[in-house]
């Protein structure tokens, strides 16, 4: 009863509803950040195969990143991965060649990350399957590029061998950390006027403009967010791995996975991307390990039925059956 | 002797310009009448090459015979994808971006299903021309390529008269200007629009026995190439535009055979793309599109 009053609020209190709504929403989003944190903070401490839970982690960063381009301003990048490659040789090249200390070794990818999306900023001019096909170019070129470079630098298309960095533990910490941060930083960006403005631009460009907002500034803010984090993911990758070449730093693969996972959380949510790394990170554990030839086309054929039977992904068509609590999910 | 090279590249380029043509007219019309980006196309040009290398090995059919065997094989399996596939895009909030990535999953899927049946070894038709290059002057041309080329315009011709002359192609190219409008005057969308998925896949097969003829090793790993080539080319000539498809071709391989010559093979790739994004950002409709950026 009160909660269908709710749906209909009144005028006169609607806005101290809607702020009550809000906070609800944000504690709810600590919890949840809280809820995946503080377990994988303990894992270490209870389980000595630590490569489950910090890959686990960097799907989990990488589907909330994704989630604030592709959920919260509605571009699909099919090139993802190039952020993520990028940071991965960025942090590579600047240990192995230059001898940088890894944790700056890992700000510069941050950096490069950043300086990479804006780089590539004038893309968001372009549409729908324009921005998807260009930015599946990029991510080949960025690719061909980096295996051209001179072999003293990036090792050519053999890679490079990190092994002095050896040091899971503290990669593993390191990546509790960043995974904080990026939940922390998703929050912001959801519940801050940005956050506000952002869905108003991807639902309509023009009466956001009408409004006020500045549209290209609020893209840009979410876009250069959304490319940070995979190349602070690419270098602790390659710091936990110890190896980086240009086949696997930028694998279609990482992309794809990453579409995968976040729409079958639900995008444009926070919740979504988070639950959907979660849950098909595990399945996808499981079908690695009993069909290792075939997962491959297990995951084509989650993207294909996903898409065509659930396109909201499991917190959308939670939404979609419970309308009263949607604006309650984070 | 640059110039020689400049000239080789050149007549090479339009060669396979005129072929690579093809992957983007069989993109262009899915593309134009379905509104569905297909991911999966270098996947059934791949298919396509294995067809016809099966077709060989078990029937000793030769792989010019082969061909139309592979587009009526080919466009049934389109044919049944529309209805099981492309059909429900339709009903998606963003029909666009969800059959990109629908198709994305479909070619995924497909790769790794070759890679399972057919394993990862390049495999090669088996057939020989005589003489197996042709002098002009100076400059050598393997005869495949020139058979090849043959096959291609007669495609190409047989296209054309298919899309401005006959009613089925006439009621094509309406559907690509006005979908509604042609609902409006009476004629089945849904039919026309599976036939059109077949008459794509179908192209798609024959392009792949065509290329399987030009670079002799083909694998399961080369789809996700031949898909990009077709990205470019369609790019370059706009979405939805037969007509832009070829030139869109022959732009893109006189660029990749040239830079060829003059550096190699991965620059030809970058030139290639550096050229799309070019005209993406100049012309973003395309050299030829008329539709805007939507």
């Amino acid at each position: 009863m009160a909660s269908s009053l709710g749906g209909v609020a009144a005028p006169a209190e609607g806005r101290s509803g809607d702020a009550r709504v809000g906070r609800i929403r944000i504690s709810l989003w600590i919890v949840v950040a809280l809820g995946v944190v503080l377990p994988l903070l303990a894992a270490p401490a209870l389980t000595e195969n630590l490569s489950f839970s910090f890959y686990l982690m960097l799907w989990i960063i990488l589907c909330t990143s994704f989630n604030l381009v592709a959920g919260f301003t509605g571009y699909m990048p099919f090139g993802y991965v190039a952020f993520y490659g990028v940071g991965a040789y960025a942090t590579g090249v600047l240990h192995k060649t230059y001898g940088l200390p890894m944790p700056g070794a890992l700000v510069c990818a941050a950096l490069a990350g950043a300086a990479v999306s804006l780089l590539l900023a004038p893309t968001l001019r372009l549409k729908g399957v324009y921005f998807g096909i260009v930015s599946l170019a990029l991510a080949v070129i960025f690719r061909l590029v980096v295996s051209m470079l001179p072999e003293d630098i990036t090792g050519g298309s053999m890679g490079l061998i990190l092994a002095r960095a050896n040091d899971p533990q503290t990669t593993y910490y390191v990546t509790v950390a960043v995974l904080a941060a990026c939940l922390a930083a998703a929050g912001w960006l959801a519940f801050s006027r940005t956050g506000v403005a952002l869905r108003a631009v991807r639902d309509d460009a023009d009466a956001a403009a009408i409004v006020g907002i500045d549209v290209t500034r609020t893209r840009l803010k979410a876009w250069v967010l959304a490319a940070t984090f995979p190349a602070v993911v690419g270098g602790l990758e390659a710091w936990y791995t110890n190896a980086i070449d240009p086949e696997a730093s930028f694998n279609i693969l990482v992309t794809a996975k990453v579409i995968v996972y976040s729409m079958a959380g639900g995008l444009g949510t926070l919740l979504g991307p988070v639950l959907g790394a979660g849950a098909l990170y595990g399945i996808d554990h499981l079908i690695w390990q009993k069909f290792p030839v075939l997962n491959l086309m297990f995951l084509g054929i989650i993207i294909m039925v996903m898409i065509l039977v659930f396109p909201r992904g499991l917190v959308g068509s939670f939404a979609q059956r419970f309308p009263l609590l949607r604006r309650y999910i984070p | 002797m640059t110039a020689d090279l400049l000239l080789q590249g050149l007549i090479n380029g339009l060669i396979l310009g005129l072929i690579y043509s093809l992957i983007g007219l069989s993109l262009n019309i899915i593309f134009g009448v379905l509104r569905v980006v297909n991911f999966a196309h270098g996947e059934f040009i791949i298919l396509g090459a294995y067809a016809a290398y099966f077709l060989q090995r078990l029937l000793g059919l030769s792989p010019f015979l082969a061909m139309p065997v592979i587009f009526v094989m080919f466009a049934l399996i389109g044919w049944a994808l529309y209805f099981v596939l492309v059909k429900r895009l339709a009903r998606s909030d963003d029909p666009e971006t969800a059959s990109l990535l629908v198709m994305f999953g479909l070619s995924i899927t497909l790769g790794a299903l070759m890679l399972f049946f057919f394993e990862a070894d390049a495999r090669s038709l088996d057939y020989m021309l005589e003489p197996p290059f042709l002098m002009f002057g100076n400059i050598v041309i393997p005869t495949t390529r020139l058979v090849a080329l043959a096959i291609t315009l007669v495609i190409t011709g047989i296209t054309a008269w298919f899309l401005y002359r006959t009613f089925p192609g006439k009621a094509l190219r309406a559907v690509i200007m006005n979908r509604s409008a042609v609902a409006t005057v009476g004629i089945d969308v849904e039919k026309l629009s599976a036939m059109t998925f077949g008459i794509g896949l179908g192209f798609a097969g024959v392009t792949g026995v065509l290329l399987a003829m030009i670079f002799p090793a083909f694998s399961p790993f080369a789809g996700a190439d031949y898909t990009l080539i077709g990205f470019i080319i369609i790019v370059l000539g706009g979405l939805g535009h037969p007509i832009g498809a070829l030139v869109g071709g022959l732009l893109f391989g006189v660029t990749e055979q040239v830079t060829v010559v003059l550096a190699d093979n991965s620059v030809a790739l970058l030139v290639g793309f550096a050229l799309m994004i070019a005209v993406i950002f100049f012309r973003p409709s395309g050299l030829f599109g008329r539709q805007q950026l939507r």
